[in-house]
């Protein structure tokens, strides 16, 4: 759990320098009512919830079908966190990183109550390398139950960086915090690249 | 306003000073004081845990002592018990050890000093494997890894 | 003359100098002696000896050529050098290996070192420990009188013990200046931040995993301190990395940009120690009125702490590690130590000389035990 919290964390605040931004005007469309924010908050926060639910069981189960032998189960992920680590440290280091997001559509959704609940879907379904390393995390863990907590994991991670979105308008240097974000993202995607690399020596020597 | 900004600015550098002209030879007093406060011990990850028991055999000793699970927030599932070896070591050692207390042996420990091999016979589903067996400035010690649930 | 005058704004007589020299002359006597000098040894009376002219010496030079960084950076690898020869040494002598053992961290014997200290807070708060094996008082480079020296400096000084206190910062300061031009004159702005990014980092890990990430697996002064046995793949790769990253940050890529680059793009206590720069009484201002904006101050810098924007807006960033070398650089002595407090431009002079006193004397204390026991060493080995 404690990687995909730390992935989680580190990807939250680049997804929120994305998303975030446009997200804020439509969960704060009209009121600086507290008690709304609160409740649209929290209906966003519950959608990503039972999305990543969804997602790490069909994950597993995926996991449990195809991940049969055990240099399988050690190689073929350790290669797909490679790839993906890569795309991660990529998008940090990239100058053309597009900072477009599937939350967009919610400019075509004309019920406002739907709003936040259509920011979580498109949120949570908008993959983005960080959740693909979680999809590999969530197919690879021994039990269903780990493969919740990594989910949860992240879920928490990443949702931190939402809770102060009410306030967005009053940070002065999102410029700043951005680029950490950013950088923090490239590192996570570090992190998980020597973890790919130990799972294919790990999965070559016990193979 | 601007003249106390002034006035200000120069005391807390002259403060500045002061304390970098007391730190040196106040530096034992210091770091005295600051080994007091309360978060100042090492985590029980590196020292090992405290002793809950000492068994006194001829020529050795053996401490065991209390598991240690700790985590940041609340205790991990996963930790080690660490057992240590003192005095006059034979070259082949062999344990039995209760590192609960409850009165049935848990694991069985050989070490073999020559060429450093340590077998582990668990008879504890909670005892998971070796994790650290090391030759130390007193002897031996050895941390076994163990699961809380 | 007028521009003569300007650039040779700080210099003082010779009697001026040594006037200067006097105060620090004493203190270090007393520090570095006890008041009581032993000669006894011969070796370790030259070496004591030597050390103490050469501290003085550097200092006597600051005032009386009005240059700072030149004769700081002096001091300052040596510091670094030697520093890493004690450590060596003391590793050798007691456990005839560069690495230290699984015994060592078991019975909590390895040495503590700063960077250390942003991992250790979050533990310290929630689970009322210190997750390091080291030991919390006395022996070689103790917990406690560590935290004291750093907080008191980081205080004191701000980010300006990056280039006045710490003991790795020396590396890539010296290899930054081999060259006469830089090879690569331009990188991107967006990496300034990451030692930020790798504090966020390793501060959540180490809370998280009760480790100290940062030095198991990423500090690049491992591979000139000390480190762990390699015995499996895990602690060869991190071999690998402590390698690759004294070879990248602090070698070659310093070499190559003429800057200080594990210290600008990786070390997380100098995010920290950049943060404390906002409460310290020392700072470097700009006098706009002087300034003429020719920006030679902007590529020296060392740390990427100033932008032509910082000079136009006459501010210089979080980044700035009081070394002087802008200083050194800036024919109108526009740039230049200050006070909080006192507008720019105003006291020059008094607020270079407290500070330059201030943060030498911390130098000269930290620094005089090892480079005193490495020059002890040299002369052993010589005779
Ligand atoms: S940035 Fe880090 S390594 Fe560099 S001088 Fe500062 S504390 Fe030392
Ligand atoms: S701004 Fe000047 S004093 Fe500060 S780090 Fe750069 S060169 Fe050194």
């Amino acid at each position: 759990m404690t990687d995909s919290l730390i992935l989680g964390l580190s990807s939250g605040s680049a997804c929120l320098a994305t998303c975030g931004m446009v997200m804020f005007p439509y969960l704060m469309a009209d009121s600086a009512n507290v008690k709304r924010i609160a409740v649209d908050l929290s209906l966003f926060l519950i959608t990503r919830l039972i999305i990543y639910a969804i997602m790490a069981t069909l994950a597993w189960h995926f996991g449990q079908a195809v991940f049969k032998s055990p240099v399988v189960r050690n190689i073929v992920p350790g290669l797909l966190y490679i790839i993906f680590a890569v795309m991660l440290v990529w998008y940090s280091i990239s100058k053309s990183r597009n900072p477009s997001c599937p939350a967009k559509m919610v400019k075509t959704v004309s019920n406002k109550r739907l709003v936040p609940i259509v920011l979580g879907l498109t949120n949570s379904l908008g993959f983005c390398p960080a959740l693909f390393i979680i999809l590999t995390k969530g197919s690879t863990e021994r039990t269903l139950v780990q493969s919740y907590l990594a989910f949860l994991g992240f879920f928490v991670g990443s949702s931190l960086w939402f809770l102060p979105l009410p306030l967005a308008g009053r940070i002065r240097k999102k410029e700043v915090i951005k680029n950490i974000g950013i950088l923090a993202t490239g590192l996570a995607g570090v992190i998980f690249l020597i973890k790919g690399l130990t799972n294919i020596i790990g999965g070559i020597i016990n193979g | 306003m601007k003249k106390t900004k002034i006035i200000a600015g120069i005391f807390w550098a002259f403060l500045g000073l002061i304390v970098f002209i007391i730190l040196f030879p106040g530096l034992n007093n210091f770091s005295v004081s600051v080994s007091k406060l309360p978060f100042m011990k090492i985590n029980p990850r590196y020292t090992g845990g405290e002793k809950a028991y000492h068994l006194v055999a001829e020529k050795c000793t053996l401490d065991i002592r209390r598991p240690v699970f700790n985590g940041f927030l609340k205790e991990s599932n996963s930790g080690f018990v660490q057992i240590d070896w003192r005095g006059d070591l034979p070259a082949l050692i062999n344990d039995s050890i209760d590192y609960n207390g409850d009165g049935e042996k848990d694991f069985f420990i050989q070490i073999n000093r020559k060429n450093l091999k340590t077998d582990l016979k668990s008879f504890n589903p909670k005892v998971k494997d070796v994790v650290i067996s090391t030759p130390t400035s007193y002897g031996w010690a050895v941390r076994v890894g163990l699961l809380k649930e | 003359m007028d521009n003569i005058l300007k650039t040779t704004g700080m210099k003082k007589s010779l009697g001026k100098s040594l006037l200067y020299t006097l105060p620090m002359f004493l203190i270090t006597f007393m520090f570095l002696t006890g008041g009581k000098p032993n000669f006894s040894d011969t070796a370790s009376g030259i070496a004591l000896l030597t050390v103490f002219i050469l501290v003085n010496v550097l200092f006597f030079f600051m005032h009386f050529t009005g240059k700072t960084d030149k004769y700081r950076a002096v001091l300052f690898i040596v510091f670094a050098l030697s520093l890493s020869y004690t450590l060596i040494n003391n590793m050798l002598e007691v456990r005839k290996a560069m690495y230290f053992s699984q015994a060592d961290i078991l019975e909590c014997k390895i040495p503590f070192c700063h960077l250390v200290i942003p991992m250790m807070i979050l533990p310290a708060a929630f689970t009322k420990s210190i997750i390091f094996p080291g030991s919390i008082i006395g022996g070689f480079a103790n917990i406690s009188s560590m935290v004291v020296l750093w907080l008191v400096a980081t205080l004191v000084l701000g980010r300006g013990f990056c280039s006045w206190g710490c003991f790795y910062g020396g590396w890539d300061d010296g290899f930054s200046r081999i060259r006469k031009r830089p090879v690569i004159k331009k990188i991107n702005e967006l990496w300034k931040w990451m030692p930020y990014a790798v504090l966020i980092m390793v501060i959540l890990s180490a809370a998280l995993t009760l480790m100290p990430t940062y030095c198991s697996w990423i500090c690049p002064f491992k591979a000139v301190t000390e480190f762990e046995q390699v015995t499996s793949v895990e602690s060869a790769t991190k071999a690998g990395i402590f390698l690759s990253l004294f070879g990248g940050l602090v070698i070659v890529l310093p070499v190559m940009t003429k800057k200080r680059t594990q210290c600008s793009f990786l070390c997380p206590l100098g995010a920290i120690n950049s943060l404390s720069n906002k409460i310290t009484p020392f700072t470097v201002k700009i006098d706009k009125s002087a300034c003429n904006e020719c920006f030679k101050c902007v590529g020296v810098c060392p740390l990427y702490a100033l932008s032509k924007e910082d000079i136009r807006s006459g501010k210089v960033s979080i980044f700035c590690s009081k070394c002087g070398k802008c200083m050194d650089a800036c024919p109108q002595n526009a740039i230049h130590y200050g006070i909080k407090g006192v507008p720019s431009g105003t006291l020059k002079n008094f607020s270079r000389n407290l500070f330059l006193f201030v943060s030498y004397l911390f130098m000269a204390v930290f620094s005089a035990g090892s480079i005193i026991n490495t020059f002890h060493g040299l002369l052993k080995f010589i005779f």
